[in-house]
């Protein structure tokens, strides 16, 4: 349908386009801006920086070297020779680590281990279950259908007192590594009926004859999973780990509730909250780890856009 | 198919499915039936519990608190659910228009969907900022509509109205696109039918385009209800005194005089509206 539009119809159409833009891409452009300013920039309400400092990026990667100065005190107390070689050590550790960084590289490490942890264990999880539920036949199998469907819908907040009780009833609530594992696990249960969910939607859009071929030439049905279901669904399979980990990346609550005390394991949104709240005037900073947590899922973003924004409307999106 | 390999198949779908389930069986459905149960204790941290029969229930109530955050869900809710739909549906139809580099706006608008909340939220914060945020730059300096400046964050009632245009901020994008995939499989005839029976632009919006969006837009109304009445990052990240109810449940189970057991009352009563929610999604959408 080729219609001669007025020009004020394309007026109109530009300016409403152009303010859609400038909603969804403000906030953006506000925290790139703020986190290159100078703190004397801070209240300038101009958007580009008077000038440009890449000081808070050095600082949380860790480019600065800022060397610990030892107060005189402290020095002295060192030269004590009652003091052994540990002992010394152990002092000198504890200043450094009371010092006033921000360990961004460390608290990244934690969140990408947790959240890939999540999503390959996740997505390995998802893939059979979603299988048996899209392809095979037998008893009860939409009662186990339509509980994923439930559960889908059941928010963390309400599992909240009794996943805390059972991980202290069973004494895993006590140490880190205990306290790793039940929120890995509280992760995978998390991200685990929405890759079901998507998955199983995607299984059901492969023609069941492919797989039947593969049996008539004598593939056994696991088999038939890994040679052709498998393969074909690598685009889904990455969009799913995309979801899961993404899930795991944002996830606030029951890290704040398991890890508080474990500061060295500390994921980055418990990390930035913590700094947020603690200190006052550190906006560069902030909104730098903002742009820094930012850029994996933007680059995942970018590179996958079409299988990600196809997911969405697949999986209805857990979020 | 003989006996054997329908036996053989059966045995193997349990199988694929154990591992999955068995996770979900341990790790949602038994702690939805152990919250009911610790609702009806005084819950300790460290484990330690008293029967104390419905009195959780009952101090539930009584408390003023309660009522609030009831309320303020509910005002949270209505805000997100109409302005995200409103929204969704007004970008889907203003992205369906065909303009130069379409694809690339489409792609940009998913940007705020996609940002993990933690990266988003101090930008916001920072907008709103009584001494740096440009918010109140232009409320105040630049258009006079507020004589001083003020803490819009900082203060619950009007931080609650921040929290629900960043929620429409954040999740127009999945309306949208559930939209704009509906609209794009409307067939172009039955424009045409409608614009040779003589109808306005606006008429063929109501009567051709809204009917056959009903649909889509009833389920992104109910998953809009469902996710935001569990929804706990975005609103305490943003504004940690805006008391919806899951953030309610958070400050009595981890802070201040922590009483798990009335934690887990309030989480009972919040999973009964969250069941209802869902029994109609099941009922109304899945059906669709």
């Amino acid at each position: 349908m080729a219609v001669k539009r007025s020009l004020g119809y394309k007026v109109l159409l530009f300016l409403a386009v152009s303010a859609l833009l400038l909603f969804t891409l403000f906030p953006f452009v506000q925290i790139l801006s703020t986190s290159l300013k100078h703190q004397v920039d801070w209240g300038n309400p101009s958007l580009i920086p008077t000038v440009v400092n890449f000081e808070a990026y050095k600082e949380l990667l860790g480019l600065t070297s800022q060397e610990v100065e030892l107060p005189e005190t402290i020095k002295i107390m060192l030269q004590n020779p009652a003091i052994s070689e540990e002992q010394r050590a152990a002092i000198i550790e504890k200043f450094k680590s009371n010092a006033d960084i921000f360990p961004f590289g460390r608290y990244t490490l934690n969140t990408f281990l947790l959240s890939m942890a999540t999503a390959l264990i996740s997505t390995a999880l998802a893939t059979f279950a979603a299988y048996s539920l899209a392809r095979l036949d037998y008893r009860g199998r939409s009662i186990f259908s339509n509980t994923v469907m439930f559960v889908y819908m059941v928010g963390g907040v309400l599992l909240m007192v009794p996943l805390y009780q059972m991980a202290v009833g069973i004494g895993l609530a006590g140490h880190i590594t205990g306290t790793l594992v039940s929120l890995l696990l509280i992760y995978v249960v998390q991200t685990l009926p929405v890759a079901i969910y998507m998955l199983g939607n995607y299984f059901r859009t492969i023609p069941k004859s492919l797989e039947e071929a593969a049996m008539i030439d004598g593939y056994s049905r696991i088999e038939a999973i890994f040679t052709i279901i498998i393969p074909l669904s690598r685009p889904m399979l990455l969009t799913v780990m995309f979801y899961c980990f993404v899930i795991a990346w944002n996830e606030y609550l029951f890290a704040s509730v398991f890890l508080k005390q474990y500061h060295d394991f500390h994921t980055l949104p418990l990390a930035l909250q913590t700094l947020f709240s603690s200190k006052n005037a550190i906006w560069d900073r902030i909104m730098a780890a903002s742009m820094l947590t930012l850029l994996p899922v933007l680059i995942a973003f970018t590179l996958a856009n079409r299988y990600i924004a196809s997911g969405g409307t697949a999986g209805g999106v857990k979020e | 198919m003989s006996d054997r390999i329908v036996a053989q198949e059966s045995r193997l779908g349990y199988r694929l499915l154990a591992p999955a389930f068995l996770v979900i069986v341990l790790l949602i459905l038994y702690p939805i039936m152990f919250n009911l149960y610790l609702s009806f204790f005084d819950v300790q941290l460290d484990g330690n519990k008293t029967w104390v029969g419905v009195s959780n229930y009952l101090k539930l109530l009584s408390d003023q608190t309660f009522y609030h955050s009831l309320g303020t869900t509910l005002i949270y809710l209505a805000g997100t659910v109409v302005g995200t739909t409103v929204l969704g549906l007004a970008v889907a139809l203003l992205l369906n228009e065909e303009f130069p580099l379409r694809n690339l706006v489409r792609g940009l608008v998913l940007l705020p969907y996609f940002a993990p909340v933690i990266s988003v939220v101090f930008g916001w914060q920072f907008i709103f900022d009584p001494v740096n945020g440009i918010y109140n730059h232009v409320m105040v300096e630049e258009l006079g509509l507020m004589s001083e400046r003020q803490n819009v964050i900082g203060e619950p009632d009007s931080a609650i109205w921040v929290v629900i245009v960043f929620d429409v901020w954040k999740h127009f994008p999945i309306a949208f696109l559930l939209i704009l995939a509906k609209l794009q499989s409307i067939p172009k005839d039955q424009y045409e039918a409608a614009a040779i029976d003589g109808y306005s632009a606006w008429g063929r919006f109501i009567h051709v385009t809204l009917p056959e969006l009903r649909f889509v837009l009833g389920t992104v109304i109910l998953l809009r209800l469902i996710w935001n009445l569990n929804r706990f990052e975005d609103v305490y990240l943003l504004a940690p005194n805006v008391e919806t109810l899951p953030i309610y449940i958070y400050y009595r189970a981890f802070t201040g005089v922590i009483d798990q057991g009335f934690a887990a009352a309030v989480a009972v009563v919040q999973l009964v509206f969250l069941a209802g929610l869902i029994w109609l999604y099941v009922r109304k959408v899945l059906k669709w």
